[in-house]
């Protein structure tokens, strides 16, 4: 019992103290961070309505370093260019996937951010880099300050660079048959795809030059390609192809791409395509 | 005490001393700051934010990019509590005033961010580069300035990825007002369509003088100097920025400890020079022969018995060669604007006999013919030039009239104080050396093949 007893005040003594022991440290003061939030502008205004609270997308037309290669020498786009590059991109994009995909398809499988730079980002090989998706969460679209959304060639190469960079977004969520596409043209695959002739990469099977690059570009571009041409254009793009080899070897890997879309987002690859044509149309002829 | 007991003791008072030592405030390091680092983060960005408002008509920076190749462009800023800034630029011909925004962000310190498109942004474009050398690096330009403080009223930046100092001073009225005229300091640099065609930066350190041949870029603004001395390959090279009456040399030229940095113009002669003191001084000047004569003119005299020479300008190669004077490009221009416009001027090429004749010949796209226009030639051995005289037209096969289709750029050709003649060091698309021939009384320079 003494022993019990000589714990008791032990444990007391410990007890007070570690309650007391720290009563004199400062308590937290107001942060010193800045946290007063910027002024919003119609345009900020606008893509917290259209993107941000319908999408969880959040649109980047500032400046931020962290964003953006800052071995390139690249610059922010002009503030009246944004809200039309976003237009086209909502319309075409957003809109064709919400039609065929569902409510919620592009929500759940989305970038969680739109980084707009104005100018173009040039290599030094004298090739342009369109757009950049980085691990699924970012998609980067250069040269907004040239969107002229009257031109339809014009507005297609700026869809389709966002297309593009959404089919690897999709790519890195749930990968397609790798194995299977790799079979096709094993050998064509090239580092120097921007000195190949189109019609020669079209023979062999590739629906652009840049498709060569390797296989993962190759379903971008297939599938891309396919969803900023119509279904005429498609085919004119088929017919051009002189060796029925290489139309067939196309073909496959458009049967590929159907299949993917099918068996993992359950979507109709050529509603797709259709609906995007006609939010294209739409954009074209300044409708709603 | 038990075994037992002497181990409950140890860890009741070890206990105990942990718990009692815990609080204590002594840390060992040592306090460096009287403040956190936010709280010094943010007295940088207060600091940095008043002193850009703290000026009545703003701030001027000449930013040189990158001064071991480009020159600097002007820039003026005036900013606004509200996040705002008002800009000019003397990049190009548009000096107007546009509005965007500006922010202070933390970066690897604090830093001045432009965060919408602007003036400044046109340096940072890689679409937009001055030679294929900066192709995909726009002119090396950045829009975000990192702070490094104050110096008596100025605001001291370096830019973001180059690190290059950009010195913000405070601008004035008049710096607003002004801009564009800092174009037409860069035209005074250039020189007219007339203006002599050498140059000369000559430096004096109060007793002796030395010499240098100089050479300007509008497109990169820079400027290369050479040494005219024998022997010597000293270079100076030099960005170029532009103020309304005067240009500014980075890095200075240092002549005795003196730094020379600004060189005003003077209208009379079309000078730039900087003055310090104790007879130190740095001019540019206009020359109206070249600052080195060479032998290079003998060639167009070949000795009896030597085979011909003969040195073509060809239209499809050598319209673009930096060493045609802007007198000789709007002579081929008004001769092609003279003829039909399935014809252009094609060659202008010299043939050198070895009896002190040559043929000059005029030929043409489209099937025109041909003709020449034969000359005796003769050697000025003091000036080192060679000096053309009429003798007929032919064209091939016997003699035409006078030609006056090409009558002003032969003209030229045929100055009575003659030609002066350089072999030049660079290559333009084929392995030919290329030679230059000067009017010795105009501003008239052809760049040619050599076919030997």
């Amino acid at each position: 019992m003494k022993i019990l007893k000589q714990y008791k005040v032990v444990l007391l003594i410990v007890g007070v103290l570690t309650i007391t022991s720290c009563a004199h440290e400062d308590q937290p003061r107001e942060s010193q961070l800045d946290y007063t939030q910027p002024t919003k502008t119609e345009l900020d205004n606008w893509i917290t309505a259209n993107y941000l609270s319908t999408y969880n997308i959040n649109a980047q037309y500032k400046w931020n370093q962290n964003t953006v290669d800052n071995n390139r020498f690249l610059f922010p786009p002009m503030v009246d260019k944004v809200k039309p590059a976003l237009e086209v991109v909502k319309q075409i994009w957003l809109d064709s996937y919400t039609e065929i995909g569902g409510a919620d398809f592009v929500k759940k499988v989305a970038p969680r951010e739109i980084v707009l730079v104005g100018g173009v980002n040039s290599n030094t090989n004298g090739t342009r880099t369109l757009g950049i998706a980085d691990s699924g969460q970012r998609i980067t679209l250069f040269e907004v300050d040239y969107l002229n959304k009257t031109n339809r060639a014009n507005v297609t190469e700026f869809v389709h660079t966002i297309q593009h960079e959404y089919v690897h977004i999709l790519n890195q969520n749930k990968p397609f048959d790798e194995q299977a596409w790799q079979k096709i043209s094993p050998g064509d695959y090239t580092g120097t795809w921007h000195l190949e002739v189109l019609a020669t990469s079209r023979n062999l099977g590739f629906v652009t030059n840049y498709a060569r690059n390797n296989i993962i570009e190759d379903f971008a571009e297939t599938a891309s390609t396919i969803l900023t041409s119509t279904k005429a254009e498609y085919a004119a793009i088929l017919a051009s192809i002189t060796d029925p080899a290489g139309r067939a070897k196309l073909q496959q890997k458009e049967a590929i791409v159907v299949q993917y879309y099918k068996d993992a987002f359950n979507i109709d690859f050529y509603a797709l395509r259709d609906a995007a044509e006609r939010n294209t149309t739409k954009v074209i002829n300044n409708q709603p | 005490m038990k075994p037992k007991n002497i181990f409950k003791f140890l860890t009741t008072a070890v206990l105990a001393i942990l718990l009692l030592g815990s609080c204590s405030n002594d840390t060992d390091a040592e306090k460096l700051f009287d403040k956190t680092p936010v709280e010094r983060l943010n007295a940088q960005k207060s600091e940095l934010s008043t002193a850009l408002l703290d000026s009545e008509f703003g701030w001027k920076a000449v930013y040189f990019t990158d001064d071991t190749q480009l020159g600097g462009y002007t820039h003026l800023f005036r900013f606004t509590a509200d996040g705002k800034v008002e800009m000019a630029s003397d990049f190009d011909n548009d000096t107007a005033v546009y509005k965007s925004d500006y922010n202070i962000v933390l970066g690897s310190t604090v830093s001045l961010l432009f965060d919408t498109y602007n003036r400044i942004h046109l340096l940072s474009d890689s679409d937009s580069y001055p030679t294929t050398a900066l192709r995909g690096k726009g002119y090396l330009g950045d829009f975000q300035f990192l702070y490094y403080g104050k110096e008596n009223e100025d605001i001291i930046f370096r830019s973001n990825r180059l690190v290059r100092e950009v010195r913000f001073v405070k601008a004035t009225a008049q710096d607003w007002a002004d801009l564009s005229k800092n174009l037409d300091t860069e035209a005074n640099l250039v020189g007219g369509i007339n203006s002599p065609l050498f140059k000369l930066l000559e430096i004096k350190d109060g007793s002796t003088t030395k010499k240098y041949d100089f050479s300007f870029s509008p497109v990169t603004r820079f400027s290369t100097s050479k040494s005219i001395d024998a022997g010597s390959s000293e270079v100076i090279s030099r960005g170029v920025g532009y103020t309304p009456t005067s240009i500014v040399l980075s890095p200075a030229i240092v002549v005795g400890g003196q730094n020379l940095t600004n060189f005003v113009y003077n209208p009379a002669d079309g000078s730039f020079t900087a003055t310090g003191t104790n007879g130190v001084s740095a001019a540019i000047k206009y020359s109206n022969a070249p600052l080195v004569l060479t032998d290079d003119y003998k060639v167009t005299l070949p000795a009896a018995g030597a085979p011909s020479t003969a040195f073509g300008y060809i239209a499809a190669n050598l319209s673009t060669a930096p060493t045609n004077s802007p007198l000789c490009l709007q002579l081929l221009n008004e001769i092609n604007a003279a003829l039909p416009s399935t014809q252009k001027v094609n060659r202008v090429q010299f043939t050198f006999y070895n009896n002190g004749t040559a043929d000059i010949m005029y030929s043409f796209t489209g099937g025109k013919a041909t003709f020449y226009h034969r000359v005796t030639v003769t050697k000025d051995a003091v000036n080192k030039t060679i000096i053309l005289k009429h003798s007929l037209w032919h064209n091939g096969t016997s003699v035409i009239a006078a030609q006056a289709l090409v009558k002003n750029l032969d003209d030229k050709l045929l100055d009575p104080k003659g030609l002066y003649v350089t072999k030049e060091s660079f290559r333009i698309t084929y392995t030919n050396t290329i030679y230059t021939f000067t009017g010795a009384s105009s501003s008239f320079r052809i760049t040619t093949y050599a076919f030997q």
